[in-house]
């Protein structure tokens, strides 16, 4: 069942453009992007502003191994996820010490800040502002250098990746984790470290996140520091969201919808921004469980198992 | 002997077919009995949305060319895109101009990185594209085949900047304050490299950073070096306020600023003169933005965009599209993008009637305009000068 | 003299800071939602005060006073018409929704004044005064005459009056506060409208040093959620206090560090703040209840 959506996905080429094909590609890194955020926002239940560093980490390991050590593209996408896991690891290690919510919140966001700020300035591995140009992809002796070939690469690693983190999800791992967010306390009583377990969930959040990140210097053929500031951080949080908080299939819904709706208000220019707001608001009026819930009322079946409620 | 004869015949006629198709086999994507389909990306909405004052320059233009007739008897069907100055966005929207919209030329791009991001697809499409606005001169050169330059790169406005810094009598100290960005990076990079070829290094570099709204740290280090002239790469907002912080606390060194901002307006901005009497900025244009000379080109703008105010960003594209319109003509009705690069590159000394510098454009060098002049005020008035204290 | 000029705009910096915090802190501590979109409310502040001088040809105290007022409405709608409807979801719904509202006004203003970058009128027009070395410019004093008396009136209601310990009660535990007779929900609408109609004068005061764009309250935004961590989540004083000393550090910092760490610097002082005090300056160690 669950790879039906890929297995279907494998014709989208057959129908696609360049432009579309690449829009495509977009959705498929912020996939990851959405799935890894959902971790931490959704079944961990924390509010964390780390999400875009994670990412730009993940991106720029990725572009440095590729441009400073040559190294080919499928040897980096593990050095990315592996950068992205330590700035999570890092970034959330206070909650060791007992920091939670707001003041976890606001950490992760001078992390991150921070992060960006390294960027900036750290000129000679990072590129300053001026960023890297990312040569093109070579995954095991194939350069990809169309669309179409790095759908395939990314359909892919998205696939393997997603499909490992619903596995997680059903394990011990995954239900430590939802415990936690659904009753702190009630967890620890149950001699389950509480504070491991939030950096362990912030870890995996920043693997996922960082080999998104490494599939986006590809896509994109280049690193900027501004690609990962703020306004990126919104992005990311609204398709957690539009998703469905703590839903997988949520985040995959959400990561298509809101690729695909810049590219349909192309013809408003100018109103994306509020009617984005708008949109957001009657969305969260509406049905704040978000899009996943949306399908799920009709088609029973497309429930999430691993979602609670609150 | 007649069957090899007839064979011969019949090869060289599937070979003739063969060469006309090729030759027929022109491309003449986005071009239409009636139109030519033009792209312009612009940043419309996002934080740098003031730039794409340049891009609603540009479509005021062509319609105004349209209106005159249009080309060879074609007009001019401008879409417009928008990228909001990140590059994912940018990639998907000249993407889809490209390969979708199928337009015949690209005119646009007022971000630098995002034209860096966009330049590998370009190239790779062989599709024409004259950047309208973007100051890095790593855009179009080296040369590639199928992209121009239409306004002075960062170099030339680097240079221009810091050569008239050195007409300053007795100049010896020189501060340097800037925002952390790649956009500003454009401008005081070659600015220093050219001090630097002159002897001349700052003795106090200062980041001020965009969205701060006090600039007193910066001010008040630069003040204690004691410059003879401030190189300030700053955007409009940011320019204001340290123009400001400068006259509160008694900085009175000239101020060199970068074309981000124009006399006229950073004027209207501080509200008095006395702020902005040591301030200079490089200078595109033949004349000031209120000037005769440009007067043709506000008045265009004000036809098809009438609640558009004129800033510095507002022209600048529109010479670049002069040279554009020129090219096409000579191209004929027999438009194709082949004969359309090759009479780009056939422009030479092409006097817009508004930028500073002449349009030439060769296969080689596609850096089109390499003049830039410098404004400053005198006796309250804007004035374009040729050298500190001279007029042009 | 620099130690003590820095201090000065420091101050003048971070009174607007101190103003944002306080108000983002009103607004937390009635709903206990951090209104991310809080900076585009210190933003539509100035845009409404511009739109009532250049348009309606008011003067500028007068619109003013009349912006502030209307901010005070929209947040009081805002929070009625919005926040209490999704009461019912998730926490972090709250975040999204303030998030959007935020991105709404901005999308407004942007459509409206689209690529320009506006200056503010100038109201206070007479010279800086100069004390030896030091130079305190008509905006900075202005600052500090409004914030000053801002806070005092806000401190002075709060505390002492009955309204403000109405206030109080619904803070300190609305169920109590219900069962006493108070209407927590029509209470809930005036906080936020007080706390949008703090911040919108904080949008005013800043306004004629920067330009106006649509953009202006993004930083506001961080360094009030900034310095309501500083000061501890929920104090009031603290909040105050910590905008204050961050206007400050920002400057030391940048005249006597690095101008590049101005930037960050508030990151830079959450992060050691935390990691010496994790409640914050003031903030009080909560223990829960279960």
């Amino acid at each position: 069942m669950f790879y039906a959506a890929p297995l279907l996905a494998l014709a989208i080429p057959l129908f696609a453009n360049p432009y579309t094909q690449f829009v495509v590609n977009l959705m498929l890194v912020y996939v990851l992007v959405a799935v890894g955020f959902n971790l931490v926002l959704g079944n961990l239940g924390q509010l964390a502003f780390a999400n875009t560093a994670l990412f730009g980490i993940g991106a720029y390991t990725a572009a440095m191994l590729m441009v400073h050590a040559g190294w080919p593209f499928w040897a980096a996408i593990l050095p990315a996820g592996i950068a992205g896991a330590t700035a999570g690891f890092l970034a959330s290690v206070t909650a060791l010490r007992g920091i939670r919510n707001y003041y976890l919140a606001i950490v992760t966001l001078a992390f991150g800040e921070l992060l960006r700020w390294t960027y900036i300035h750290g000129e000679i591995a990072t590129g300053g502002t001026d960023g890297l140009a990312v040569p093109r992809a070579d995954f095991f002796g194939i350069v990809l250098d169309s669309e179409t070939a790095r759908f395939y690469v990314f359909l892919l690693i998205v696939t393997v990746i997603v499909k490992a983190v619903s596995n997680l999800l059903q394990s011990k791992v995954g239900r430590a984790i939802v415990a936690i967010r659904d009753n702190e306390l009630a967890t620890a009583s149950l001699a389950i470290p509480t504070g491991r377990y939030i950096v362990l969930a912030f870890t995996l959040s920043g693997f996922v996140v960082g080999i998104a990140g490494s599939l986006f210097a590809v896509l994109i053929g280049q690193v900027v520091p501004e690609s990962f500031g703020l306004i990126e951080l919104i992005l990311h949080f609204a398709m957690v969201l539009v998703g469905g908080l703590g839903s997988l299939f949520g985040s995959v819904l959400g990561a298509v919808a809101l690729t695909a709706l810049p590219e349909f208000f192309r013809r408003f220019p100018g109103l994306y921004e509020m009617f984005f707001g708008g949109l957001l608001i009657v969305f969260l009026l509406i049905q704040p469980r978000g899009l996943s819930a949306l399908c799920a009322k009709p088609w029973p079946a497309l429930r999430d198992r691993y979602y609670r409620d609150h | 002997m007649k069957l090899s004869a007839n064979l011969l015949r019949f090869a060289l006629a599937v070979l003739a077919c063969a060469v006309t198709t090729m030759a027929v086999a022109a491309d003449t994507t986005g071009i239409t009995d009636t139109t030519i389909k033009v792209g312009v990306m612009g940043p419309f909405t996002g934080s740098a949305s003031s730039y794409s004052k340049a891009q609603i320059g540009l479509d005021a233009y062509y319609k105004w060319v349209n209106d005159q007739g249009g080309v060879n008897g074609r007009k001019i069907e401008t879409v417009l895109e928008d990228y909001a100055c990140d590059s994912a966005k940018g990639i998907a929207a000249v993407k889809k101009l490209i390969h979708q919209d199928k337009v015949f030329m690209l005119h646009g791009n007022s971000c630098s990185a995002v034209a860096m991001a966009i330049k590998p697809v370009v190239v790779e499409a062989g599709i024409p594209w004259v950047v309208a606005h973007a100051a890095n001169g790593a855009i179009s050169t080296p040369a590639t085949k199928n992209i121009f330059h239409g306004v002075p790169v960062g170099k030339t406005m680097g240079t221009a900047m810091a050569r008239f810094i050195t007409t300053k009598p007795g100049i010896a100290k020189v501060a340097v304050i800037q925002h952390t960005d790649d956009w500003a990076k454009s401008y005081c990079g070659p600015a220093t490299e050219f001090l630097a070829s002159k002897n001349i290094k700052p003795v106090v570099e200062v980041a001020f950073e965009r969205g701060q709204t006090d600039a007193t740290a910066q001010t008040l280090r630069i003040k204690q070096a004691n410059p003879d002239f401030v190189v300030a790469c700053l955007y409009e907002t940011e320019t204001a306020i340290f123009l400001k912080d400068a006259k509160k606390f008694g900085l009175n060194a000239p101020v060199m600023g970068t074309a981000g901002t124009d006399l006229e307006n950073t004027l209207k901005r501080v509200g008095d003169l006395d702020t902005v009497s040591n301030y200079y900025v490089p200078h595109m244009y033949t004349d000031n933005l209120d000037g005769p000379r440009l007067k043709r080109f506000a008045d265009i703008l004000k036809k098809y965009y009438p609640n558009e105010s004129v800033t510095a960003f507002s022209l600048i594209s529109m010479g670049g599209a002069a040279a554009v319109v020129e090219a096409l003509k000579r191209s004929g009705r027999d438009l194709s993008r082949e004969k359309f690069l090759a009479d780009l590159d056939k422009i030479k000394d092409f006097d817009t009637g508004l930028l500073a510098g002449k349009i030439t454009w060769t296969a080689a060098d596609r850096d089109g305009v390499k003049e830039a002049a410098v404004a400053g005020f005198v006796n309250g008035q804007p004035t374009v000068l040729k050298a500190w204290g001279q007029r042009l | 003299m620099f130690f003590l000029q820095l201090a000065l705009s420091g101050l003048a910096q971070g009174a607007i800071y101190a103003l944002v915090a306080l108000s983002m802190c009103v607004v937390y501590r009635a709903t206990t939602v951090v209104n991310f979109g809080h900076g585009d409310l210190v933003m539509a502040g100035a845009f409404v005060t511009y739109l009532l001088v250049v348009l309606a040809g008011l003067p500028f105290p007068m619109s003013a006073v009349l912006a502030v007022a209307l901010l005070f409405v929209l947040g009081l709608a805002i929070e009625v018409g919005l926040i209490e409807r999704i009461k019912a979801g998730p926490h972090i719904g709250f975040a999204l929704m303030c998030i959007a509202v935020g991105y709404l006004l901005r999308g407004i203003a942007r459509a409206v004044w689209g690529r320009e970058v506006l200056p503010m009128p100038r109201v206070f027009d007479f010279p800086p005064v100069i004390l030896g070395d030091l130079v305190v410019t008509a905006d900075a004093l202005v600052i500090f005459f409004v914030v000053g008396v801002l806070l005092m009136l806000f401190f002075g209601l709060f505390y002492r009056t009955s309204a403000g310990r109405i206030m109080q009660a619904v803070c300190q535990s609305e169920r109590g506060a219900a069962l006493v007779g108070i209407n927590v929900r029509a209470l809930h609408g005036v906080m936020w409208g007080v706390g949008a109609a703090l911040g919108a004068v904080g949008g005013v005061l800043v306004a004629p040093l920067t330009l106006l764009h649509p953009g202006l309250g993004a930083s506001f935004l961080i360094k009030g959620f900034a310095a309501m961590t500083l000061g501890g989540f929920g104090s009031f004083g603290g909040a105050v206090a910590a905008g204050l000393l961050l206007g400050v550090a920002e400057q030391w910092i940048g005249g006597y560090v690095s101008t590049k760490l101005i930037d960050i610097a508030a990151y830079l002082v959450i992060i050691l703040v935390l990691a010496l005090r994790p409640q914050g300056l003031f903030g009080r160690v909560v223990a829960e209840r279960v």
